[in-house]
């Protein structure tokens, strides 16, 4: 699993994600993002980073 | 006739029948010597239970010509009345049961089929033809056969009376057990009255309420949910392709999943998922049924019901497949949910696994030690099976929440995205389980070989099968390639010591050097056996490689040996 940067452009990503929800209420926004997340982890296919990378979501503080 | 011999209750109180409904075959009780004589009698191998995974194991025995007696409590097969009766039948087993010699009776009553197709909600989420999978289509077996469980169970019953060796007795029903080191005691009830029996081993294929497992103590790990699923097998007027369909999300099932097969004699099974904890009396009620089938073929659609059986699943699986001299199979071992029918396929393949074992040590071709692999092998797929299906499960009956909102998203993307689809899981088909950690099988050892075909040297066609019946519970040495002189004299001496049949595999162009060989033009029969080039594999009688090789080396004595639970054959030559 990658800890250091790797997105191109942080800032721009963000501001697409909030986008994205934007008007979306609670139940839509949930949905969006279990969609986005499978299609994100087809992105990395790893095993062994996916695994890694929900580990790391668990143990993240909130 | 004794007053004290309980009928079996063919029924679980909950199911109905009408229309036509399934006719079962009644084997006559024929009352025991022992019972009239009072004495103790003595069987090297004592099967309990005469459903798939018992019959199975008795007809391999009664192939390689091992005696054993079977115990069933019943006078029929096919359990009337009970639910979950499997109808899909793997090449896997399909190939053992060629094997066994009732795969042209299967072929001809049953139904086979490729094609599968997902539906959620009113679109298809995606379909497979698994003929056009390179993993299925070299065999001589096809990927699936549908057929009623009891026909598979009848047509065994009567190969096992055509080849003898194996008696079976029916209205016999084990009450007591007990065990040492040496031998097994078994108590057993007829209509005619009890009697004793003492026997080296015992084979537990009574199935998921198995005594055994409370007789000999073994733990079991077990999970239950609160899926409800009722089954409706019917005839219909006009009828749906010969495919298999699902529904994750059936608008005409209150958008819970439905399973839809074709089996013999033009029956359609209809198993539909019912609410969380549905009352099965209620959900299996006739005319709660035809409403249901009324909903998805129109009311218009005529439709003899032949079969309801509600059902809820579990998963358990036996923490040791051996106790002593009892081993577990079957449903007595683990049990699943239906769904990729890793059930009764999977008891067939456990049967297969230790039936030629056992046979091996009664012959004394194999020393006791290699009864242990049975565990070490069937274990492992059990935990395997129960795995798969418990992923499948949660897929079917997602709980309230992030499951569910994961499938919801799942589906959705499956629409559209081809990588999506192998999220949806309505069942992963069951597969021949392969073996990482026996003590059986060495270097390239583990993996199933397929049932492909390669030339005789006269040109006709055989297959792995027929080379297996000819090495005839021996293990079968496969030589690929050239064969130098020195190889072929060890290979000799390897036959003398061992139970090994040693053939020559020719690939397209290469000269015979030994007398035992057979032509590979296509190279199917190396691709099976998980060799590429010069090399060897060691094939067991279960048609899995114990090991593979590239020189004849004392790595490959060593693999024979191993195979036939023997670890020493070099020094001591047995």
């Amino acid at each position: 699993m990658k800890t250091a940067l790797h997105l191109q452009d942080a800032d721009g990503f963000y501001e697409l994600l909030l986008d994205a929800h934007q008007g979306l209420s609670r139940e839509e926004s949930e949905l969006l993002n279990a969609r986005l997340i499978l299609l994100l982890a087809n992105q990395v296919g790893e095993a062994q980073v996916l695994k890694e990378c929900i580990e790391a979501a668990r143990q993240s503080p909130k | 006739m004794a007053a004290a011999y309980e009928q079996t209750a063919f029924t679980n109180s909950y199911e109905f029948t009408q229309g036509a409904g399934y006719s079962l075959p009644q084997y006559p009780f024929v009352e025991p010597a022992e019972v009239r004589s009072g004495e103790v009698s003595r069987h090297p191998i004592v099967i309990v239970g005469g459903g798939l995974a018992g019959l199975t194991f008795a007809c391999s025995l009664a192939r390689h010509g091992v005696a054993a007696v079977l115990l069933d409590e019943d006078n029929t097969v096919g359990v009337k009345g009970a639910a979950s009766r499997g109808i899909c039948y793997t090449q896997k087993s399909l190939e053992i049961f060629h094997r066994l010699g009732l795969y042209e009776r299967i072929a001809a009553k049953g139904i086979q089929w490729s094609v599968g197709r997902t539906f959620a909600g009113n679109d298809e989420v995606y379909s497979f033809d698994l003929r056009q999978q390179s993993a299925y289509n070299l065999s001589s077996q096809p990927p699936f056969i549908n057929i009623q469980q009891f026909y598979l169970e009848a047509y065994l019953v009567d190969r096992i009376r055509e080849l003898g060796h194996v008696e079976l007795r029916w209205c016999n029903r084990v009450t007591a057990f007990e065990q040492n080191d040496e031998e097994a005691c078994l108590t057993i009830a007829t209509p005619a009255g009890d009697y004793r029996m003492r026997a080296g081993y015992v084979i537990d294929a009574t199935g998921c309420h198995s005594p055994f497992r409370g007789w000999v103590g073994a733990s079991v790990t077990a999970k239950k949910g609160d899926d409800r699923w009722c089954i409706a097998d019917v005839r219909f007027t006009r009828h749906p392709p010969v495919e298999r369909h699902t529904w994750i999300e059936a608008p005409f099932n209150e958008n819970r999943a439905v399973w839809q097969h074709l089996m013999g004699d033009d029956v359609w099974r209809i198993d539909y998922q019912m609410a969380p904890n549905s009352d099965a009396e209620e959900m299996s009620r006739e005319d709660v049924v035809r409403e249901r089938l009324a909903r998805q073929f129109g009311a218009d659609c005529e439709i003899q019901i032949v079969w309801v059986g509600p059902y809820a699943y579990r998963s358990e699986c036996i923490d040791r497949m051996r106790h002593g001299r009892v081993f577990f199979m079957g449903d007595s071992a683990k049990v699943v949910s239906p769904f990729g029918a890793r059930g009764g396929n999977t008891g067939i393949a456990d049967a297969d696994n230790l039936a030629w074992k056992l046979a091996a040590v009664m012959k004394g071709r194999a020393t006791p030690a290699l009864l242990d692999s049975y565990h070490e092998e069937r274990h492992e797929a059990a935990c395997q099976n129960v795995l798969v299906t418990n992923r499948t499960t949660r897929f079917l009956r997602p709980a309230e929440g992030a499951e569910k909102l994961f499938r919801t998203a799942a589906l959705g993307l499956a629409r559209r995205y081809e990588f999506a689809r192998q999220l949806v899981n309505t069942g992963r088909m069951a597969i021949a389980n392969p073996y990482t950690r026996s003590s059986a099988c060495g270097a390239g050892g583990g993996r199933p070989v397929q049932n492909v075909s390669f030339e005789w040297p006269d040109g006709s066609k055989g297959t792995v099968n027929h080379l297996l019946q000819w090495a005839d519970g021996r293990v079968l040495l496969l030589l690929f390639g050239g064969v130098s002189r020195n190889s072929l004299d060890r290979l000799r001496r390897l036959a003398q010591a061992a139970p090994v049949c040693c053939v020559q595999v020719l690939g397209r162009g290469e000269t015979a050097s030994a007398v035992e060989h057979v032509r590979d033009p296509l190279a199917h029969l190396q691709g099976a056996c998980h060799v590429s080039g010069q090399g060897w594999a060691l094939v067991r009688p279960d048609s899995y490689v114990a090991a593979c090789g590239k020189s004849v080396d004392a790595d490959l004595v060593r693999a024979v040996a191993g195979a036939m639970g023997a670890p020493n054959l070099e020094r001591e030559p047995g």
